[in-house]
């Protein structure tokens, strides 16, 4: 991979890191002031889950593109599964939990995953990834 | 078993919605995959480039997943 894509994929991350960030935040506000205690850990839960599952998206593309191609469809498909089995399990241990607030661990979760889209587009958008590489 | 109640479905209907959570991203992530293969063998010298270009492809599908299997917090 390129330093391009290096960066690019970098670049994702810090930044998916900090709108996360800001969306627990703001949706553990919310959320305290909406549920109490659970509504402020379940917005803290939600936006984890989000960059968690996110980033190991873009954490499996960036390794992966070090390895040879079929290397690289194992760890991206691979991981991809692993990591939706995973989302099930930890959607079925939480979903009966006494210390969690359904509706805003919900909208947590799905403003940081259209945020993090939001911030890897943009990101894709203005990158220049080179035709050849170094 | 009742009469009147012969074709009875029991179990949650949850289930079904997990499942369908499932196949849609399921097929989308095969699609953008199939067709990123067919372009490297095309055009190997872009195999970078159409890499990266996936990585997007698989973001949005998967964002799909991950709320639809969220879902039942908030209709479960």
């Amino acid at each position: 991979m390129s330093k391009a894509i290096n960066g690019l994929f970098r670049r994702v991350l810090i930044q998916g890191s900090l709108l996360t960030a800001t969306i627990a935040i703001i949706g553990g506000g919310i959320g305290f002031a909406v549920a109490g205690q659970p509504g402020l850990i379940s917005a803290l839960i939600g936006a984890a889950l989000a960059l968690g599952f996110v980033s190991l998206t873009a954490l499996s593309v960036w390794l992966g593109g070090k390895l040879p191609l079929g290397g690289f469809f194992g760890l991206v498909l691979g991981g991809w599964i692993v990591k939706l089995v995973a989302f099930i399990l930890v959607i079925g241990a939480l979903k009966g939990a006494d210390f969690i607030n359904g509706p805003v661990l919900f909208f947590t979760l799905v403003a940081s995953i259209l945020g993090t889209l939001a911030v890897d587009s943009l990101a894709f958008l203005k990158a220049r990834i080179p035709v050849v590489g170094d | 078993m009742d009469v009147t109640n012969i074709a009875e479905l029991s179990g949650n209907l949850a289930v079904i919605g997990y499942g369908l959570a499932a196949v849609g991203p399921g097929i989308g992530v095969g699609l953008v995959v199939s067709k990123t293969i067919e372009s490297i063998a095309r055009q190997p010298e872009l195999a970078a480039k159409l890499q990266v270009t996936m990585w997007l492809g698989i973001a949005f599908t998967e964002a799909l997943a991950l709320i639809g299997l969220a879902t039942p917090f908030i209709f479960g």
